[in-house]
This record gives structure tokens, sequence and C-alpha cells, in this order.
């Protein structure tokens, strides 16, 4: 008797570890998609970041860039059949060149106001930018396949798709080499020294107005990578970008505009948390939750959770 | 108002009463009315981000709090014979809509208006998007994606409103609130709120709390944004999240932008062309984005200040306005008795990261003298005085106002206990005038409401009475009566610092802070700020003067306190100071002392 009452235990632990154990799964699954789109947050978030530093302004529109990398790959995948290795270099190259051009003509002249027109200027440009794509695109979301592939891997009993491995690697490459642009090359110093104080900047012999043009070129191109990465796992389509970019716009507010790393932190958590909201709650109640959350977050810390309280002069 | 004006208002308001009667088809009439309705909420908008400059992206679900309380209350009240026919719940609607948005703006501005630039820009979207989540998700009260339908047409008694009839209870609505922003933007409290825009600090500095005052405003602005929401429910009788989505938002940021931010008719004006703009568009569905983008851009480059920036006065406190030739008479030239304070020091120590600013620094300033406050730069000078005035926190040490130990927390919570300061930079209010600088220098003594000033009641006639006498006697009395209408823009250097004086004066401050009053002036300019100090000095005020200018400070000081590197190395009268070793040596390198 006492064995069988043993036995019985046994299977139901037994049992409950296999529960809790697909639960687990479960819970690693959503997690690990969940910080394939954190990586892709943080991507477009550094660039708001980047161009904030050295100009307290930043690209208001950021997700309509995303959008413009996302359908211009689109174009030269699907519609011309390139290489995706010749791709993304192409797609870098034109939004870098295009965020030149935009911030010369969309930010520069509202910088100088000490104004904060630039959130209305920027957006602007991505107003045009959405019914350009419109024009030139179309309205149907066409989807792009995938460049590794479609079949998921297998990590044991977690899968993950190719493409979400892509993007958590290639966020991962960019992360570093954008951190070691920025303590180790002189350009990056630059970019630092710019950050710090623009006037003793320009004092020390820096060309502050080359950085900043720079820092928008760079982060339209970090964009473009967002784009070209995210496009296979969304559609092509205008609107692809729009919440995306306020999405990132939202974990750098939170993270603080001035702190890279933690925004790359906040945005895979916060990649995770919609994972898990979807997965555990409902997914119409993901926005409403992380909105509210960034909300209450600001009140408790007006400068971020990784920002340093900036004290007012007199 | 002006004979030209008063005839030109009158004519437009004529042709917009004419224009259902002139146009065939309601369907013009029915733009009238969200033109007028669009026209509410950029009215709301523009006090708040063209007056007091704060930028809001979530107006839209301010709008969409006014239009689904009313919906839904009034659909639940219809159903009751007697709100049926008085009609009375569609006003109740109205009114609770407006009411619940400003409380939801009050919400809103809790979080927001502690953050700036991209932050509150940032704060606003979130709430303009959850409040839009909501209503899709929420099926079971807003219903969902579909909406509200079958909203209560207006009525007045038993008379329900056809487009026509609704359309001029619209206009009269619509010409109220216009009424309403000139009155409050006229008002002490609209001179308060357009001084934010230039300087929080400047305004804080005079006792004022600036986050509770934004507060105030962002309710109001909803308010605003509420009441349009209301009469839109009734006019479409349906409505749906569509209507309130992010884009809404850009709309009406977009109108006040092109109109003119902080003009009276602006966003009036933004509104009308953006909402008729679509309608002679042909096409204008597929290329809407296009044409609000361009708007924007070529808005921003070529009419800075909008449309009506071109044309429009500065707004003005208008009573400050009057009586302008019976100054000279009214002035006295003499201020009210003040009783100094004593101000101590004990044990006070600051740091900056790794940088000691000032470490245990104690010294007494006596109630009623003038002390002076002096060193190299870098000695602690103005961590100091921002420690005393409430912009800094100590890290330890007290302050204590005579005998008792201050609880200074905030800027404007030292200028209530009497302890004002001026500017080392100066901050002045952008294009105000010198009365209205002066004027928002005697707020802590305001004692009427937002009420008072909207219907400009005899306690509010009477106060901006007394205060124009007294602003005038300060202006009078520092010299400068002459500049009384000058906007600060306009003024000399020297008369700028002149002015920031007399606006911490307005105040009656028991401790005047001057931080750095002699920089930048002329000799002669020095002699007069040496004439204001001594003046002040004999009414009984207790004044702290930080400067470098050490013929200023040796002249009129009875006291002087040394500082450097954070500690206070000298403390004594005038010539003994002068002749301090460890002053001179400070001042001048070691070398130089005994020589």
């Amino acid at each position: 008797m006492w064995a069988r009452a043993v036995t019985t235990r046994a299977r139901c632990t037994c049992l409950h570890a296999a529960e809790f154990r697909s639960h687990m799964y479960f819970f690693l699954q959503i997690a690990l998609s969940g910080i394939a789109t954190g990586a892709i947050y943080g991507l477009i978030a550094v660039g708001y970041s980047l161009t904030y530093v050295t100009t307290k302004a930043l690209n208001f529109a950021l997700g309509m860039w995303v959008m413009l990398g996302g359908m211009l790959t689109y174009s030269l995948d699907v519609q011309y059949g390139l290489n995706p290795l010749i791709v993304l270099p192409i797609v870098m190259a034109a939004l870098f060149l295009l965020g030149l051009v935009a911030e010369r003509f969309s930010v520069l002249p509202f910088l100088r106001a000490g104004s904060d027109v630039w959130v209305m200027s920027t957006l602007a440009v991505g107003f045009l930018m959405i019914d350009f794509a419109e024009i030139v695109w179309g309205r149907n979301p066409t989807p792009v396949p995938p460049f590794l592939g479609k079949d998921p891997i297998y990590l044991g009993p977690v899968t993950i798709l190719p493409q979400q491995l892509l993007i958590i690697a290639a966020a991962c490459v960019t992360f570093i080499s954008l951190d070691f642009f920025y303590r180790k090359t002189l350009l990056g110093k630059a970019f630092r020294a710019v950050a710090h104080s623009s006037d003793v900047s320009s004092l020390m012999g820096i060309n502050t107005r080359r950085v900043e043009a720079l820092s928008y070129a760079v982060a339209a191109a970090l964009a473009g990578i967002a784009g070209f990465l995210v496009v296979p796992l969304t559609l092509a389509e205008p609107q692809m970008g729009t919440v995306l970019g306020l999405k990132a716009f939202a974990i750098a507010i939170i993270a603080g505009l001035a702190a890279p790393r933690g925004i790359l932190v906040c945005g895979l958590v916060y990649g995770t948390f919609e994972g898990l909201v979807s997965g555990y709650l409902y997914t119409g109640i993901r926005d409403i939750l992380g909105f509210t959350i960034m909300i209450a977050v600001l009140y408790l810390r007006p400068e971020g959770i990784f920002g340093r309280r900036q004290e007012e002069r007199a | 108002m002006r004979g030209a004006e008063a005839i030109t208002l009158a004519l437009v308001i004529g042709a917009m009463a004419a224009m259902p009667l002139v146009v065939g088809g309601t369907y013009y009439t029915y733009l009238g009315i969200i033109v007028f309705i669009y026209g509410i909420v950029a009215i709301g908008l523009n006090i708040l981000s063209g007056y007091a400059g704060q930028f809001s992206l979530g107006h839209a679900a301010l709008m969409a709090m006014g239009a689904y309380t009313t919906a839904l209350l009034t659909k639940t009240l219809a159903a009751f014979p007697f709100f049926a026919q008085t009609g009375l719940h569609i006003w109740l609607g109205i009114v609770c809509g407006t009411i619940i948005a400003a409380l939801f703006g009050i919400v809103l501005a809790i979080p927001a208006l502690r953050v700036r630039g991209p932050y509150l820009a940032m704060v606003t979207i979130a709430f303009g998007w959850v409040v839009w989540k909501i209503l899709q998700e929420w099926v079971s009260v807003t219903g969902g994606d579909l909406g509200i339908s079958s909203i209560p047409k207006p009525q007045i008694g038993a008379l329900r409103l056809g487009t026509p009839q609704f359309y001029y209870v619209v206009l009269a609505l619509f010409l109220a609130a216009l009424a309403t922003q000139y009155r409050l933007i006229n008002s002490h409290f609209g001179m308060q709120v357009r001084a934010i825009k230039h300087s929080e600090i400047a305004v804080a500095s005079v006792g004022i709390d600036v986050y509770r005052l934004k507060v105030v405003v962002f309710a109001i602005s909803a308010a605003f944004a509420g009441f349009g929401g209301t009469l839109f429910a009734h006019q479409q009788n349906y409505i749906n999240p569509d209507s309130f989505q992010f884009f809404s938002s850009v709309f009406f940021l977009l109108a006040v932008l092109f109109g003119g931010a902080g003009t009276m008719l602006g966003p009036v004006i933004g509104a009308a062309v953006l909402t008729l703009l679509p309608e002679m568009l042909h096409d204008f569905d597929k290329y809407r984005l296009i044409v609000y983008g361009c708007l924007i851009l070529l808005t921003l480059y070529f009419l800075p200040r909008g449309v009506m920036g071109l044309a429009a006065r500065t707004a003005r406190f208008e009573e400050s306005r009057r009586d302008q030739a019976t100054r000279s008479i009214e002035a006295l030239t003499t201020l009210p008795r003040t009783s100094g304070a004593e101000l101590q020091i004990e044990g006070l120590s600051r740091s900056f990261g790794g940088l000691v600013a000032l470490s245990d620094v104690s010294f007494r300033i006596a109630g009623g003298s003038i002390h002076a406050l002096i060193g190299p730069n870098g000695a602690g000078k103005t961590t100091l005085i921002n420690i005393v005035s409430g912009v800094y926190r100590a890290d330890a040490g007290r302050v204590i106002v005579d005998g008792l130990e201050a609880k200074i927390g905030s800027i404007h919570a030292a200028a209530r206990q009497g302890i004002v300061r001026t500017f080392q930079t100066l901050k002045m209010f952008g294009d105000m005038t010198v009365i209205e600088h002066v004027l928002i220098g005697m707020a802590r003594h305001a004692r009427v409401n937002l009420w008072d000033a909207t219907v400009r009641s005899r306690r509010y006639r009477e106060q901006t009475d007394r205060q124009l006498r007294e602003a005038r006697n300060l202006l009078s009395l520092i010299g400068i009566s002459h500049l009384e209408q000058v906007p600060a823009t306009d003024l000399a250097y020297g008369h700028r610092r002149l002015v920031e004086i007399a606006r911490a004066l307005a105040v009656h401050p028991r401790i005047l802070l001057l931080d750095e009053p002699a920089a930048g002036l002329v000799a002669e300019e020095i002699r007069a700020l040496a004439t204001v100090i001594r003046k002040l000095k004999d009414v009984g005020m207790t004044l702290v003067l930080v400067e470098h200018h050490m013929e200023l400070v040796l002249s009129v000081s009875d006291r002087i306190t040394v500082l450097d590197h954070g500690a206070v190395i000298a403390d004594g009268i005038p010539s003994d100071i002068r002749r301090d070793e460890r002053v001179i040596a400070a001042y001048l390198g070691p070398s130089h002392v005994a020589a």
C-alpha cells in the first residue's frame, strides 16, 4: 500500500514536471521571439539617441525611415532579385544619404531657433515618405521571403525562425560596431565630445556641424538596417514602420535618450514583455499596458531609467 | 479693441451668421459646424501650445473623452421621458463630457508636465495611443471599432435641432470659446501662462508654483478639447475610434502652427483652412499626407509664426495700457517699509559629482543690511545663492531665516518665504513688456481666481488697479518708468537688469539676492544700481550681493563674506576685507601678499 502511494506520487510529480516543462517551453518560445522583436526596437531606438545627444533634437519619424528601408529591400530583393548581402549595403547607403539631406532641410533650419518645431518638421518628412511609398509601391501589403529560408530551427524543444536568429545576430553586430565606433575611433570620440558640449567641442576644433549631420545620417542608416531585417517578418507596406518607430521612441524615452546601452536593454526587455503579454494575456491589451507603464516610468524617473538627472542651471 | 477691428469682427460674424441662408443645401452648413468644432479644440490646444509653449500630440484623445462621455450618458438618459421631453440630457452630456476631459487632462498633465521636449511629445502620444486602443478593445462599453451609433440629436426643450439650427448654436458656442480665450490670455493668469513659455525658472522665482500652473493650463486646454468632442458626437450622431487617432492630434497641432501659435485667431484660421482644403482638392485622400506634410514644412519655413503671426498684435495685459498719462502723478517713489529678515547659513555643503562646490559654510547676514558675497570664479558663490533660493538642494546644512529653519524645497517655496533673487544670466519673459514683468512679480499677492478673470469681476478690476499703481511706483523708484510699455527684447542690457530687480521687488522680498547685478553694466549704470540698492536698504530690506565689481561692493556693503574653493576665508567689514592677506592671496596669488 505504501509502495502504491509512493508510485502514485511519483507519477504525479512526473506529470507536474511535464506540465511545468511545457509551460517553460512555451515561456521560452515567446520570450525568444520577443527578444528578436526587442532587437529591432533597440536598433531603431538607438537612432533616436544618436541624434538626440548631438543636437537635442531627433528625427521624430524614424519609423517611416524603417519603412523606406523595408520597401527598398522589397524592391531590390524581390523585384530585382538581388542577393540580400548586396541589398543591405545599398539600403544603408541610400538611407544614409537621404538622412544627410533630410537633416539639412528638416532639422538644421529649426535647431538654432531653440524651439521644438523639429517634432513637426521631421514628422512632415515622414508623412511625405508614406504617401510617396503608397504612390511608388501601392498600398497592398506584399510578403518578402526570409533571407535564410522559412524552416524553423530547433533549439531543443524550442524553435526559432532563421530570420529571427538573423535579426538577433545582426543587431548584436551593429551594436558592437557602434560601441566600438563610439569608444575607439576618432570620429566616434568627436560624437561623444559634441554630445557632452557642442560649444566646447567646436572650440577644440571639432567640426560640430559635420558631427550633427552625420548623426542623422547614421540614425537613418540604422533605421535602414532595421527595415531590411524586419520586412520579411511583417509585410512590405507603407504603414509598416509607423508603430515600430513609435514604440522604439517610447523605449528610447523610457531608457533615457542619452543612454544607448540602456536603450538596448530596454528594447530587449520591452520586446520580451510584448511577447509575454500577447502569449499569456491577449494582444489587444499589449500596447495599452506598454504605454501606460511608459507614462508611469517617466512620472517616477523623468530622465528615463538609465538617464542621469540634469539640474537646471540658474 | 479699436474701431476698425470691431467693424471687421462684426462683419465676419455677420457673414458667418448669414452663410447658411445664402449658400443652398446643408452640406456647407455641416462643414461650417465641423470648422467651428475643430476651431474650439484648436483654441484649447493654442492656449497650451501657443501661449504656454507646451506641445501636446494627444489632444484627439481628450476630444474622444468628451465625445464618448456624452454619447454614453445621453443614450442612457434618453430612455427617460423627462429628458426626452426637456432635452436636458444633451446639455448635461456636454457639461459632463467637458468636465471628464478636463479631469483626464489633469491625469495626463501630472506625468506629462514633469518632462520637456521629446519626452513631453512622447507622453502625450502614448496617452493618445492608450485611449485609442481602449476605445477599440473595451467593446462592451465603447462598441469597439464599430463605435457608438444613434447618439441623440441636439435638442432645445422638445425641439430637435436640424443642421441649420445647430449651426447657430455651435456658432454661438464657438464665439464664446473665442471670447473666453481672449479674456483668459489678457488677464493676470494669461500673463503668467505666457511667461512660462519664456522662462519657467523666472516664473518660479516670483513664488508661482510653475508645475501647478501648467497642470491648470493643461486642464483648461483639455476642457476645450472635450467640449469640442461633445459637440462633435451630437453633430455626427455616430462616433468611432478612427476619428480620434494619432493623426487627428497631429491635425490639431498643425492647425495651430499653420494659423499662428500664440495668436487669438490663428488656431481658428488653421482649423478652417485644414478642414476646407480637403473639400477643394479632388482625390484628396490619396495625397492627404503629402498635402499635410508640405503644408507643415512650408509653414515652418515661410510662416514660422503662422498666418496670423504676420498681422496679429502680441497679446498684452490689456489693463496695463490704461491711464498711462496719469502715471507720473500717481507715482509715489517710495516703498513700504520692509522688515528685512536675518539670514543664517549653517554648515552648508554641496558637491557636484566629485567637485566640492561648498563645504561646511557658515556665516550670518544681519537683517536690513547689505551683505556682499565675493570670491574668485568657482568659489561657490552662485551655488550658495542657488541653495538659498531653492534652485539646488544642499547635501548638508541649514538655512535659518529670523531664527527659524527655512524649508526651501523649491524656487517658489523660497520666494513665498520672502527670499527672492535675480539671475546672473538674465531670465526675461521674451517680448513681454516691462510692466508685465513687474505685474507677474505680484502674482503671489493675487486674490482673484480664474472666474474673476474671465468675467472681469469687480474684485478683479480693483486688484488690477491696485497692482498697476504699485507696479508703476516700483518702476519709477528704479528709474525706468519711461520704459513701461517697452517689450523686454527691445531693452538695453542695463535696463534688463533693472527690470529683473523690479520684478523681484514686486514679490515683496524680505531678503533680496542679487546675483552679479553689475555684470555687463557701464559705470553710469552701476552708479544708478548703487543708488537703488541703498534705497532698498533704507526701507529695511536685507540685501545679499554676489558681485565681482569691487568698487560697487566696497561702496555699498555693510559686511563682506569671502568664499574660496567652497569655504569661507574671510568675513568682516569692507575696510578689513580689503587688507585681509588671505583674500588678496585668493584673488591675486600668494606672491602678492605683503607686497
